[in-house]
């Protein structure tokens, strides 16, 4: 079966940030996968890198097959909430439909189908009543709902999503479980970063467990073990830090040239 | 039917006069067109009436260009704004300096294209220089943007001088580029003007959905694909063409205002992107013609200044007046919820009284309850009359003893079972000691909403009592009114 | 174009100005060396703080503050004009906070709004006195100073008597790179760790805003004190460059600090022969001078880590 989402020895390195070091992963389609780690493993930066907005030093990613740029359209992605100004002058409804800009032509407006499916998967985040509302004006968990409702408004087949369940409330992390599960029953590919191990184990049906450099990647059951959550969390590898620190040197050079 | 026909008929002629007498207007002046600067009339009032009345067609021109160039300025400074960018305009508004003298020196000539091509260069390669140092060194934004400014325009100032040190070259024309005479627009730069705001005007309405999602979420219009470099740069050559196209009116050094302070007061007065663009602009023209005005009307200032200054009254008011973001609104809004809280502690106060002898009469004695409040009989009096002026409470005729009204009785009856739900809340589901939680439900009571209350009630099952062994009034109490003693009083009325 | 670029000659351009008028010349460059490092020291604060632009904005707004004092007084005395540059520039950095503070207004767009009104609103003040004959404020002298007329000021006297043989401005300038240098080296730490680290520095008891505020005080200082020489818009320049320049060539605050007066000197120099050369202000020359070091010792920066990379990978593939 071809996988959602393949990387080949992939090294991520940012001017003074973590950087990823050599990860190999094929992720098939259908499955809800985990990212897990320390703070400062690179769990978002691995995402990133995927996307393209973090500097690959080495190796490739491939989506479904292809690069990611050719099949950009089937990925959908939830930022961290911290990402973007909450006072920015739009409207929920305005950053849902943005998850169909990848669907329209460059200066294209967004036609009628595009805000029926947007009206729909605000409905389905139950935010419908609050679809005018200027997105400062919402709740921490609201605001998840919004990021969730346009990567759903997106139709990808693999998503990548970043701390969602960062600062939401306990009914919010219900319902984007809800959606996730959902989301999977159809055969999509979730990929979600998340820190809270005491439920990970429910929640996911593999894991990746990631400390700059892929630690274990499995089933849930298989790879959520003292063992490895000790290899994972048990403090950073000096020498290797100080390696990829060289390596990150190293590209910030490259960078110029291009 | 009719009725509405007819308006629209004479509204429709209203217009028509308008139009037939402008161009009555415009008949005599196309012979007697003078520059601005010959006019001799000095008196103030003169000069605004021939301001408004549109009579030289120099004037004429200058005021339609300063129109222009605020509708583009305040279009761009909006995108500006939202990106955090501000700084940027300034920025690159120093930076199109030497693209300025240059121009200028093609022909030896102000020549608007000329200028107009140079400026814009000039602006990008400025754009191009920061992210070329923020990416190659580890000086942050604003010392990138510093540089910039520094650096290009003292190349300017440099060539600046050595052209007024050139035989036989006029300087009038280029000493104009630093503060701005909308006196100065000639025809062809009206026109190019025009061409100007139609470009930009285009091109903001075409890429509006593509320049949105950039500013609010880059990482994202990345992730679907978008090119958002180009569009960043694209961005940043409508706003060299805005900046270069207020130049001569405004002048190097306050073009960033232009840019900035229209869209800033049109972003604390809306939470829409396209209003705020739309306002902008509309901000930006109010703010270029009155400061035409007041240049011309004072004979011949500097209009950069005066457009500034206009602009800026207009952002004082949006940051003093706004209905959300006001400062003043605010203001008034707080001291109106303070005095809110204060009629209803008062009113709670009156409750507890009541309490305390059971429910058995309906009217407090107006020195317990200062007392009770640790207030003065005359600071008590001045409260229970403004309680009065709310129909909360009535006061005898010797003003010595008080009682609620039906409305009265309602409000001090959910206020106390607002207080007494929150502590039993919070004892029980927060597992607060019983002693800790009389302070905080002092601040919540007067915040909870009426589904807050319905959802807090149903998760404590509907309790009668408080923490404290207090009856909590419930909804049967509020509505059967004053009149008649909440149930199980027998219990309730202890301390 | 031909007319504009006049023929170098080393004759002219680095003899001449050292030959004849060497009063002059001395002058012009003790100007420019003691201006750009007044700036220059107070600007790696600025930039450490990343408050770069406040320095832009201030060095803006303090000009309705000297046409205000000029107003009320009447008179162009130096301590008027100080005071008025002062209490300008605190309206400027308060009005910032109260903009960004009270409403959704992001600092960015405050300090622009904030310096941009005061600028204007001195502009016009300046010409409406001008229009009822009072002053004649040049245009020139707010945009790019007048380096030349300083030099040429006679010395300091009090009651008749000559105290040092040098132009009163630059004697000021000398005062106050003086008082700069040893209020520096006064509170070198608590500036550092104010700037570096403000959260450390409230829990060790220090009054951070004190502090800001007193660092913007000197820096309206410093923009008043520079004024007449350089103008409104050009001690920016001398702000930022200086301590970009010297943050390319060492990672420690005190070494850079040496550098800028280095580059200071340099750049005076250069500049001064710069504009004999051109012909053009020497305040503009020198900022160009000071620019240009810049972008020397970054693109050679740039190149000498490439050299040295080239030369790793060359010895690791042997």
């Amino acid at each position: 079966m071809e996988s959602a989402l393949e990387l080949h020895d992939l090294t991520v390195a940012y001017h003074k940030k973590p950087v990823l070091y050599g990860i190999d992963l094929a992720v098939p389609s259908g499955k809800m996968v985990g990212i897990v780690g320390p703070n400062g493993a690179g769990k978002s930066t691995l995402i990133k890198a995927v996307l393209g907005l973090a500097p690959v030093a080495g190796g490739w990613v491939k989506v479904f097959g292809k690069s990611y740029r050719e099949n950009c359209k089937r990925v959908g992605y939830v930022p961290q909430r911290e990402s973007v100004d909450w006072d920015f002058p739009v409207s929920v409804m305005d950053v849902v439909l943005m998850g169909r800009y990848g669907h329209l032509r460059l200066a294209q407006r967004p036609t009628a189908r595009d805000r029926e499916i947007a009206m729909q998967c605000l409905d389905k985040v139950q935010m419908l009543p609050l679809a005018n509302r200027q997105i400062g004006n919402l709740s921490g968990g609201q605001q998840q709902r919004v990021f969730l409702a346009r990567a759903l408004a997106q139709e990808s087949d693999l998503y990548l999503m970043d701390e969602p369940f960062v600062g939401v409330d306990a009914a919010t992390e219900a319902a984007i479980i809800a959606v996730l599960q959902e989301l999977r029953e159809q055969g999509k590919t979730l990929l979600v970063v998340h820190h809270d191990l005491a439920n990970a184990r429910s929640y996911f049906d593999q894991l990746i467990l990631i400390n700059m450099r892929l630690v274990a990647y499995g089933d849930t059951v298989e790879v959520f073990t003292p063992e490895v959550l000790q290899a994972t969390y048990g403090g950073r590898l000096t020498l290797l830090d100080d390696v990829a620190q060289a390596m990150a040197r190293r590209p910030a050079l490259d960078s110029d040239r291009r | 039917m009719s009725g509405s026909k007819k308006k629209r008929i004479s509204t429709a002629s209203g217009w028509q006069m308008l139009v037939l007498g402008g161009l009555l207007l415009l008949l005599p002046t196309a012979a007697q067109a003078a520059r601005i600067s010959e006019l001799v009339d000095t008196d103030f009032a003169q000069r605004a009436a021939r301001f408004f009345t549109f009579q030289d067609a120099s004037l004429r021109d200058a005021l339609l260009g300063s129109m222009l160039l605020g509708g583009c300025c305040g279009m761009m400074g909006a995108f500006l704004v939202v990106r955090k960018l501000a700084l940027m305009g300034d920025s690159l508004s120093h930076a199109v300096l030497p693209g300025v003298a240059l121009g200028f020196l093609w022909h030896l000539s102000k020549d608007p294209v000329a200028i107009f091509i140079g400026a814009t260069l000039a602006g990008l390669l400025g754009a191009g220089t920061v992210q070329l140092l923020r990416r190659t060194t580890r000086h942050q934004e604003d010392a990138a943007l510093g540089f910039v400014l520094a650096a290009f325009f003292s190349i300017g100032i440099c060539l600046f001088t050595m052209i007024q040190n050139l035989p036989g070259s006029s300087k009038s024309g280029l000493d104009k580029f630093m503060f701005g005479q909308a006196a100065a627009l000639g025809r062809e730069d009206v026109m190019l003007l025009a061409v100007v705001a139609v470009a930009v005007t285009m091109a903001v309405t075409l890429l509006f959905k593509e320049y949105r999602v950039t500013s609010f979420d880059p990482g994202f219009a990345r992730s679907i694909g978008l090119p958002v470099q180009a569009l960043h740069y694209s961005l940043m050559l409508l706003l060299a063409f805005a900046i270069v196209s207020a130049l001569q009116a405004v002048g190097i050094v306050l073009v960033s205002a232009m840019l900035v302070i229209p869209a800033a007061a049109a972003y604390l007065l809306t939470d829409r992107l396209s209003l705020m663009v739309l306002l902008g602009a509309a901000f930006g023209v109010m703010a270029a013609a009155s400061g035409a005005f007041f240049s011309f009307a004072g004979s011949n200032l500097p209009t950069g200044p005066f457009m500034v200054l206009s602009a800026a009254a207009i952002f004082a008011a949006a940051f003093l007046f706004a209905p959300r973001h006001g400062w003043l609104t605010r203001w008034w809004r707080e001291r109106c919820q303070a005095a809110r809280v204060r009629r209803e502690n008062l009113l709670k106060a009156m409750y507890h009284a009541l309490e305390q002898c059971s429910f058995i009469t309906e009217q407090i004695s107006v020195r317990e309850l200062a007392e009770r409040r640790r207030q003065t009989l005359e600071e008590m009096h001045a409260a229970l009359r403004e309680l009065e002026r709310h129909g909360l409470v009535t006061v005898a005729a010797d003003r010595s003893v008080v009682s609620f009204t039906p409305a009265g009785w309602q409000r001090a009856c959910e206020i106390v079972r607002n207080h007494r739900l929150w502590e039993l809340y919070l004892t029980r589901s927060a597992q607060y000691a019983a002693d800790h939680v009389h302070d905080d439900a002092e601040s919540v009571e007067h915040l909870l909403s009426e589904a807050t209350v319905m959802q807090l009630e149903k998760q404590l099952n509907y309790a009668r009592r408080d923490p404290h062994g207090k009856l909590i009034p419930g909804l049967a109490d509020i509505q059967r009114g004053a009149r008649v003693t909440p149930r199980d009083t027998e219990a309730g009325g202890m301390l | 174009m031909t007319d504009l670029i006049p023929e170098f000659s080393w004759e002219t351009v680095f003899l001449t100005p050292w030959r004849e008028d060497v009063d002059l010349t001395i002058w012009i460059v003790a100007t420019g060396f003691l201006v750009t490092t007044a700036c220059g020291l107070i600007g790696h604060y600025l930039l450490l703080r990343r408050l770069a632009l406040v320095g832009d904005a201030i060095s803006h707004s303090i000009l309705p503050g000297l046409v205000a004092a000029f107003a009320i007084t009447g008179t162009t005395a130096l301590w008027a004009s100080m005071l008025g540059a002062l209490v300008a520039g605190l309206v400027t950095v308060a009005l910032i906070e109260l903009i960004h503070r009270h409403s959704r207004i992001k600092p960015d767009a405050a300090i622009c709004i904030v310096f941009t009104t005061l600028f204007a609103l001195g502009v016009a003040m300046m010409s409406v006195l001008e229009a009822q004959g009072s002053i004649h404020l040049d245009a020139d002298c707010v945009l790019y100073g007048e380096m030349t007329w300083v030099a040429i000021e006679p010395p300091l006297q009090i009651g008749g008597w000559t105290p040092v043989e040098m132009p009163g401005p630059v004697l000021r300038l000398l005062l106050l790179v003086g008082v700069l240098v040893a209020g520096i080296a006064f509170f070198y730490k608590e500036l550092l760790l104010t700037s570096f680290d403000p959260g450390l520095a409230r829990a060790l008891g220090m009054r951070t805003q004190a502090w800001h505020y007193g660092l913007m005080g000197g820096l309206a200082l410093v923009v008043v004190s520079v004024f007449e020489s350089v103008g409104a818009i050009l001690p920016v320049a001398m702000l930022i460059v200086p301590p970009m320049f010297a943050a390319e060539l060492s990672d420690r605050l005190s070494i850079r600090m040496v550098w800028t007066v280095v580059h200071a000197a340099a750049a005076a120099v250069l500049g001064m022969h710069l504009a004999v050369w051109l012909n053009c202000t020497a305040a503009g020359a020198m900022v160009v001078c000071s620019s240009a070091l810049f972008v020397l010792v970054w693109v050679g920066g740039l190149a000498v880590r490439r050299l040295r990379l080239r030369r790793v990978m060359r010895g690791g593939g042997a």
